[in-house]
Formats: C-alpha cells, structure tokens, sequence
C-alpha cells in the first residue's frame, strides 16, 4: 500500500490536484443525481 | 429470527469484540492509549472516520426516511468534501504540528483555559447526549426482536463496546472499525440485491425506480434555494459545509480518529478519501430504502411498522377503531396496487399521457394512505400513552419479515456493528476530553503517564454508563437520525466559530472570542426555540455569530492576542 509523506498524495502530483478532484467530483455526483431526480420523477 | 439469524448474529459479534481486545496492546502512555501512538495508515483513518459518523441510525433512519420523505436528505452531505479540503489544509497540518491529542489544547494556546473549557463542555455535553441517541437506536431493534424492556437492551448495546473500547483504546477501534464496515457494506450491498430480485417478476430494477420517482421517492436534488427547506442543494453546500467542518474538525470523536495518522500526508488523505466516498455511501443507503418502497407497492405493508404498539392496542377500546383503520388500509393498497401494475404498464409502452393520469391517481392515493397512517398513529398514541413514530421501523420490518434466514441475522448484526463503531469513538472521545482538557490540565497535574491511562479506562467507562442512561431517556426523538443533527447543529456553530477565530482571526483575543461565543450559543438556542429557520441553517449562524461579536468586542475593547510560539 502507497504509504505518502507530507509531499506528495498517491495519483496524482500535488495536494492541490486531490482537492481539486474531490470538489470535481462532488460536482459530477450533484450532476448524476439532478440526471436520476428528472429521469425518475 | 430463527437460530441461523442467531449463529450468524452471535458469531459477528464475538468476532468483532474478540478481534478488538486481540488487537489491543499494552498502553503506557496517553497517546499510545488515545492516539494508537500515532501510527496509522490513511486507509485506517478513511474507514474509522466513516465508522465513526455512520452509526446505527444511519442504517435505520435514513432507509426509512427514504421510504417516507423521499431520498432527497442525501443532500445533507454535500457539504462534506468541500468541508475535507478545508480540514486538510488548515486543521489537520495545525493539529499535527502542536502534537495536540485533543482539538481543544489548540484553543488554550491560542485562548486561553477558560475558552478551552468552554468549548470542551460544550463538546462533552452534546457529545454524550447524541451519543445517547446513538446506542438507543439499535436497542429498538433487539427491543423488537426479543420483546425484552428497552432497558436491558439499551444496557446490552451500550455496554458489549465498552469491553474493547476500555480495554484496547484506540488501536482497538480502529482496527474494529476496518473490519465492521467490510461487514456493513457486505450486508447492505446483500440487502439491496435481495430487495430487487424480490420485486414481482415484471418489474425490473429500472421499473422500480420509476415506480418509486412517480411517488415523489426519487427526489435527491432540489435546487430551489429556501431558508425554511430542510434538504435543497444550497442547505446541503452551506449549512451542510459548516456541519461537517465542525464536526470533522472541532468534535473529538472525529478529531480523534485522524490524529492518529502517522503523518500529516496520512491524515489528509484519510479525510480526502472520506470526500470522496462519504456522499455514493449515503445515496446507496437511501436508494435501499426508495427500492423497499418499490417493494411495498406490490407487497401489503403494515399501516404501523413498530410491532409494540399494534399488539398493546388490542384488546383495548383504541382496538376496533384500529381495526377500522386497518382495513380501510387494506383495500387503498390493493387499489393503489392495481394502479401501480397499470403505471408499469405504460412505462413500457412510454405512454407519456397514460402516466401522467397514473401518477396522479398514485399521488392521491398516497396522500390518502399517509393521512391513514397519521391517524394510526395518533390512535396508538392514545391507546399507549406514549408518542409513536415508526419511520425508524420501516427497515427493521422490511428485514425481519421478508429477509432470508442468515441474511436477518447478519442485517441486525449490521445495525449493531454501526452502533459499535460509533459509540466506540464517542465513549472514547468523551474520556479523552475529560482527562486531557480537564482531569490532566487542572486537578492533576504531575502524574506519571500510566496514571493518566488508568484514569481515561475510568472515564470511558462512567461515560458509557452516562450515555445508556441518556438512551433510557431518548424514545420520543421522531426520526432519530434527524434528532442527533438538530444536536449537533445546537452548538457545532459556535464551537467551530470559535476554531475559525483561532485560525483566521490572529488580532481577536481570548476575552472578545470567549463573550462572542457565550452571546452566539444564546442566540441559536433563541433560534432554535422559536423555530426561525431549518436546523441546517444554525451551523452557520452560530458560527457566524460568534466571529462577528468576537470582532465586534474585541474593536471596543481590545486586548493584546496571545502569540503561537510552536505549529505555526
């Protein structure tokens, strides 16, 4: 298993980077979820 | 239950005890005890921070809430990823650095003792009144399923964690919690399966989600932006990101879990992890609980899920009126149901006008059977003298009377395994802050260390027995998982107001932030009394409260801030 120190996260090349892509995909899942309320409704 | 449900309840049990107390080591310091000598891997701290916040209710409540208001409270968490990103670049990295074992040591640096105390007793207060809640939700289920008193099983769900949780301390819970979410989402994932190869042969995995979105069950985004709507987009991203930053970043039960990370890189990709995978969790649960509504409409559900009502009401002058209502139940249902089958019908067909006539008819018939069930419901309140509500029921109905055998056992081991991860944190985090933001810091100060461990295994346990009596007390909460958030959401506010203060607000001393504080957590509590907004909504206004009279006090009457000489 992947063990990082302070410097680096696993996957990609910075902190910033695994921010940015938490907050993407709370974006896309937020997407997802108005897809399935109006398919469903 | 029969005794497979039993052998598989039973063993899950002993395993889970037996596999903390193994894992337990022989503590000789308080952060070896507290902290599991901060040594672990991220993967530990994702799965124990989820054990943590997914306690039994969660697995109880929000199916249930599913089947009653829809699935639309998924937008609760919203806020949580966003709230991860904040914790990783501010609180974790400043906790670390102080080499703190509670978040409110933080404060005294800052602060002063006083705001310390202050913010720990709020902490300890709302903590071990939530997690009172938190034990007598599963002791419903054994209350149910054993018809023994609420008090014995509330003894029996509150007391089998204390064993590990004294003995192991926090090695013990996390390495507790690993194993008991393989196990939830094991029998979850089964519960799910299980309910949709139940639906009637016609209707299929797809069928039912529409079934259950022509019923208004499907609802997870609203994005009408309304003060007085509990669940919408914008009180899921702001009230919802001001919760679980206070709570991910200023309760201990938490804190506590991701202070044991071996580097400061562990702990934030523990929390990440947690942004990632908190929100499908959550919509997975609900979805359970919109398919058991599906489910429903083929299959005749009880007017009332809670079993210990309907069997007192017989046999009283409450019991033909009962009946009366039962039967009228009975014959909406198979109505309904007729139009449910038509409904499926024209999906098919994708008849647009035949379903928008069937959706309304549906919704008529769904409006009539809730107004049944209200007054059911206000029928046995009469009949038992006690407030009834079974949204937290539906689930437990649904397993016990349709599950296979095995697969009862292992859903209420489940229920119980989330309990147990939960209360563990709690009781632990109630015995930390008591030793270290109190016993340590002010009546004793100069013991040797291992008198410290021996005090926290006295903590936890006389919290633990704190909390079961706070559950004797907690039955007439409504939706339980709703009530542990209105809690929470009381003082989370002001106690994270109070953090932000220390953080971002480096000109704004101890006396400003600790008066701004005290009026902040009256003006909610007023809030809250007169019902002026959605609980969500307190979050933010005791936070923002609390920063806006600490600034206002500290203009009028400045004083010089104290200054952080180490984990700056």
């Amino acid at each position: 298993m992947t063990k990082p120190e302070d410097g680096l996260p696993p996957f990609v090349s910075s902190w910033r980077q695994l921010y940015i892509l938490v907050i993407t995909v709370l974006v896309l899942l937020i997407a997802l979820f108005y897809w399935f309320t109006v398919t469903f409704e | 239950m029969n005794w497979l449900d039993w052998i598989v309840l039973l063993l899950t049990l002993v395993i889970i005890v037996g596999y903390g107390i193994y894992q337990s080591k022989r503590d000789t310091t308080i952060s070896s005890y507290l902290l599991a000598d901060r040594s672990l891997p991220w993967y530990h701290i994702t799965l124990s921070v989820m054990a943590t916040q997914a306690s039994a209710i969660t697995f109880l409540s929000a199916p249930g809430q599913a089947y009653t208001d829809g699935m639309r409270f998924v937008q609760f968490y919203f806020g949580l990823p966003l709230a991860m990103v904040v914790l990783c670049i501010t609180f974790v990295p400043k906790f670390h650095n102080f080499n703190l074992v509670t978040a409110y040591e933080f404060l005294e640096k800052r602060f002063d003792l006083r705001t310390r105390g202050l913010t720990s007793f709020l902490f300890l207060l709302q903590r071990a009144l939530s997690t009172g809640l938190s034990i007598y939700a599963p002791a419903l289920i054994l209350s149910s399923i054993l018809g023994w008193d609420i008090l014995h099983t509330n003894i029996l769900s509150g007391s089998a964690v204390l064993l590990y949780t004294v003995i192991g301390g926090a090695r013990a819970l996390s390495h507790t919690h690993l194993l008991q979410m393989g196990i939830v989402t094991l029998g979850m994932v089964a519960a799910g399966y299980m309910v949709v190869k139940m639906l009637p042969p016609q209707v299929s995995f797809t069928d039912a989600l529409h079934v259950a979105g022509k019923m208004g069950k499907t609802n997870v985004i609203d994005f009408t932006f309304d003060l007085s709507n509990r669940y919408n987009v914008w009180s899921g991203l702001i009230g919802g990101f001001f919760l679980q930053l206070s709570y991910f970043g200023t309760d201990q039960s938490q804190v506590g879990r991701y202070l044991t990370g071996s580097t400061i890189g562990q702990s934030r990709l523990g929390l990440a992890m947690n942004g990632l995978l908190k929100i499908p969790m959550q919509f997975l649960i609900l979805l359970v609980g919109a398919l058991v509504f599906a489910f429903y409409q083929f299959e005749t559900p009880p007017l009332h899920f809670d079993r210990l009502p309907v069997q007192k009401i017989q046999g009283t002058e409450f019991s033909g009126a009962y009946q009366a209502l039962e039967e009228k139940h009975e014959q909406l249902q198979l109505a309904k149901r007729a139009e449910v089958i038509r409904l499926n019908e024209v999906l098919n067909l994708q008849d647009k006008a035949g379903i928008d006539a069937s959706r309304q008819v549906l919704s008529a018939a769904e409006k009539e059977l809730q107004q049944l069930r209200r007054e059911a419901g206000d029928l046995l309140t009469k009949a038992t003298g006690t407030a009834t509500n079974d949204v937290n029921y539906i689930f437990l109905r649904f397993i016990t009377d349709y599950l296979p055998a095995g697969l009862v056992g292992l859903l209420i081991a489940v229920i119980l395994l989330a309990c147990m991860g939960s209360v563990a944190s709690a009781y632990q985090s109630l015995a930390s802050t008591t030793i270290v933001d109190f016993y340590k810091r002010i009546f004793a100060k100069d013991k040797p260390e291992q008198h410290y461990v021996v005090a926290s295994r006295w903590a936890t346990l006389c919290w633990g027995i704190f909390c079961m009596t706070v559950a004797q007390y907690a039955s007439r909460f409504g939706s339980m998982i709703e009530a542990v958030n209105v809690l929470g959401s009381l003082f989370y506010g002001v106690i994270l107001g109070i953090f932000l203060v220390a953080f971002y607000f480096r000109k704004i001393g101890a006396r400003a932030v600790f008066l701004g504080a005290v009026i902040g957590e009256i003006f909610v509590v007023i809030s809250y009394i007169r019902d002026l907004t959605a609980f969500l909504w307190l979050n933010l206004i005791g936070c923002v409260l609390v920063i806006a009279f600490a600034w206002i006090i500290e203009s009028m009457w400045p004083q010089a801030p104290k200054q952080l000489t180490d984990g700056e």
